[in-house]
Order: structure tokens, then sequence, then C-alpha cells
């Protein structure tokens, strides 16, 4: 069994308005597992002969009895930043969530809202 | 002698009678070969054919010539038979008979246009008065969600209680009399009895009954169960939106044990030994074979806020 990975693309698309290219990806990989995505997106900048930064791909699921996976991929220009959904750029570094918690950060508020009115002084509710 | 004075009498009127005819021999002849002339021109061509009503009137004229012919003939004692002129009697003859279902079909039409030119209007009870009018409808960029349907008269009314406001655009919500809700158990019992036979009816058992007692020739298909047939056809479906919209969606538990049990059908041999419940035809009570499980009432529990805005299809 050879252990190659091959790479299909369909239903390419091009969208001026958000300056991407989309399209979906077959990848066959027999006699492996799935394959990462930091391989694929190699892969495809030698095919369309670009950046691997500006290539976000996703939504890879395996067909029932391997060997194959569908995925989609978004091929950008420049300005990638306010199209992309935020888990997409955590991907690549671009963007980080922040980690303190809700419930905190609700505790923050209700304080702040608390101290800015005078009157009874009434303390924070629990 | 009074045959003499008779003759003389008529002289006169027989002199005027016999110039007319000549002068009207001579007009038409002339029209004739004025037509003939006409034709050989092509001032009528008839490549795309005639009209019926125009062959009609034709075919009717030629008979009635023909006609008098004949009687001519009779009358000064020759003999119809093999007449060329009886011959193209039964021709036409047959030709009209032919024609009578046009006739028919085209009956309606042509008195209603008679009917038309006479009084110059659609009468009371026409269908045609019942069309749409899309000028009496409200435009909806100046009145908010306001759908005009055709009432009987064809005449689009505002259901009157409804508030136009043009620029503050507020939402009306539609008046909608609110009906009853009134199903007895009888009736759900019945409805159930119903769905059960349509299913009992499309059984494996049922079908080769059928099958063996139909004339039609035998087809065998590469048929499978028909439950994976419908969801092969939704995972089909389904995969064409997630490709074309670019996104994932979501399967429910629903969907899951759907999947499972139409690929599990397709692998065992399930259908040898398992035979669907007719027993909605037969009118005994609904038996269970041994390995199957026990015969559930759904009850539908609608979700909340069912979401997939554009994937989900009506059943």
């Amino acid at each position: 069994m050879n252990d190659t990975v091959t790479i299909q693309t369909g239903k390419f698309m091009t969208k001026r308005l958000f300056q991407q290219k989309t399209m979906v990806i077959d990848v066959f990989h027999p006699g492996k597992a799935t394959v990462p995505e930091t391989e694929i997106r190699e892969k495809l900048t030698k095919i369309y002969k670009t950046t691997p930064d500006v290539i976000f791909v996703f939504g890879f699921r395996a067909h029932f009895g391997g060997s194959k996976t569908t995925g989609g991929m978004i091929y950008n220009s420049l300005d990638y930043k306010e199209n992309e959904p935020k888990h997409r750029l955590a991907r690549h570094n671009l963007y980080k969530k922040k980690k303190t918690s809700r419930k905190q950060e609700q505790n923050k508020e209700r304080q702040g809202t608390a101290k800015a009115n005078t009157g009874t002084g009434n303390s924070e509710k629990e | 002698m009074a045959a003499q004075e008779v003759l003389e009498s008529d002289l006169p009127s027989a002199l005027t009678l016999l110039k007319n005819l000549q002068e009207q021999v001579m007009a038409v002849t002339a029209q004739v070969q004025a037509l003939t002339k006409k034709v050989q021109a092509g001032a009528y061509p008839t490549e795309k054919g005639l009209s019926f009503l125009e062959v009609k009137d034709q075919l009717l004229l030629m008979y009635l010539m023909d006609l008098s012919h004949l009687i001519l003939h009779k009358a000064s004692g020759g003999s119809l038979q093999g007449h060329a002129a009886a011959l193209r009697l039964v021709e036409i003859r047959t030709v009209l008979e032919k024609i009578r279902p046009l006739d028919q079909k085209l009956k309606y039409q042509i008195d209603k246009l008679v009917k038309t030119a006479v009084t110059g209007s659609l009468s009371e009870n026409d269908p045609l008065r019942f069309k749409p009018h899309p000028s009496n409808m409200m435009s909806k960029l100046s009145s908010e969600d306001e759908e005009e349907d055709e009432a009987e008269e064809g005449q689009s009314e505002a259901s009157g209680k409804k508030s136009v406001k043009g620029a503050s655009k507020k939402y009306v919500p539609p008046r909608l009399v609110p009906v009853h809700y009134d199903e007895t158990e009888a009736e759900r019992e019945k409805k159930r009895l119903e769905r059960a036979k349509k299913r009992a009816l499309s059984s494996s058992v049922i079908r080769e009954l059928k099958e063996q007692y139909s004339d039609a020739p035998e087809e065998i298909r590469d048929a499978r169960h028909p439950h994976v047939t419908r969801q092969s056809q939704e995972d089909q479906h389904r995969v064409n939106y997630e490709e074309s919209m670019m996104v994932r969606l979501s399967v429910s538990k629903r969907e899951k044990g759907r999947r499972k049990r139409a690929s599990v059908m397709s692998s065992q041999l399930h259908s040898l030994t398992h035979f669907s419940d007719i027993s909605a035809l037969t009118g005994g009570t609904p038996h269970l074979d041994e390995d199957q499980n026990p015969i559930k009432k759904r009850k539908k529990i609608l979700k909340k806020g069912r979401k997939k805005k554009g994937f989900r299809r009506r059943r």
C-alpha cells in the first residue's frame, strides 16, 4: 500500500467581496490516519503557490472506512482578519481569547455600579 | 288562345332575364379570372395551413355546390353512378365527420367569443373574472407586512382593521381567526389506524402477493429497504448542503439513531426473517416478533427553537 497523501479540490469559488477563494478539499490517505491540518496547508501552498499563513482549513471529516477526508478551505488575500471567525484565527495564533472567567467579570461590573450609586450603601448582591 | 297570351306576356320578361343572365355571366367570368390570376401570383399563401373555421366554411360551400350540380344532373335525366361529383361529396362528408370532435372542443371558446362580441363585456359568472389583480394589492413598501389574499370575487379588499403606517414601520401582527382544536380520542385512533394500513400495504408480504397475482411483467430491481434509501437520500442532501455552504452541521441524537439503524438494516439479513406487521389490514391485534422491540407510541415533543435555517426539509 502506498503511503502518499493525495489532495483533490472541488467547488472552487472566488469571492471578491471577501477577498477569498473557497473550495472543498478531498484528501486521500490510504493506510494512514487523518492527516494533520498543518500538512494539508503545506501541500496547498505548493499547489497554489502562496504562503501558508493565508490558508485557513477547517471541517475535516473522515469518511466511513477511512482513507478519505473531506474539508473546506479558505484562501485569503491580505485583509482577512475581519472575515475569519475568531476560533480559526486563534488556530493561527492571530487572536487570543481572554482567559478571565465570566463570573469574575460580572462581579467586577456589579462592584463598579454599586460604587457609582450614592445612597444607602447596600452591599453587593450575592 | 290562352297559351299564346301567356307566351306574349312572358316574352319581354324572358328577354330582360336573358340579358341579365348574359351580363351576370360576364361579370362572374371576370371575377373568376381575376381570382385565378391572384392565386397564381401567390396572394393567398397556404404554407401555414388554413384556419379551422375557414376550412369548415370552404368545405361546406363545396359540398353545396357539388350537391346542386348533382341535382341538376339528375333532373335532366342522368344517372349518379360513378359521377365525379358524387365521389367528391363522399370525400367532403368524411372530412366533415372527422372534424366534428375538434368542433366540440372549440365550441366553448367560440361561444364565449361570440357572446363577448355581442354583449361587449364578460358575463356574470365567467371564471376569468377571478384572476388576480396585482394593481389592487397594497404595496409592501408603504405598509407593513400586509399580504392580500384573493377573495372570491377577485377583488382584494384590505382587511380593514390593519393600520397603514408608512414611515414609523410599526409591526402589526396578522389577525388570524383562531380555530378550536377538537380532535377526539376516536379520531386519533382512526388516523393511527389509517396510517398503519398504509404502512401495511407497502410491506413486503403484501407486495409479493401483488406481484404474484398481477399480470405485469416481473421487475427485478436492485432495491434496498425503503428506510435505507430514505436515509441515503437525506445524507446526500446533507453532504451537498455542507459542501456548498462551507459549514458543518451538527447531527442530533435522533439523526444518529436513524443513521445507525439504516446502516445496520442494510448489513444484516434482517429482512429475511422479520416481516412487518400487517394486522391493520387483517384486523387482528398487533403482534410482535420475538426479537423485535415492543411497539412504542411516539409522542411528538417539539424542541424549542429548531435552528438550521436553510437545511431543514419539510416533511
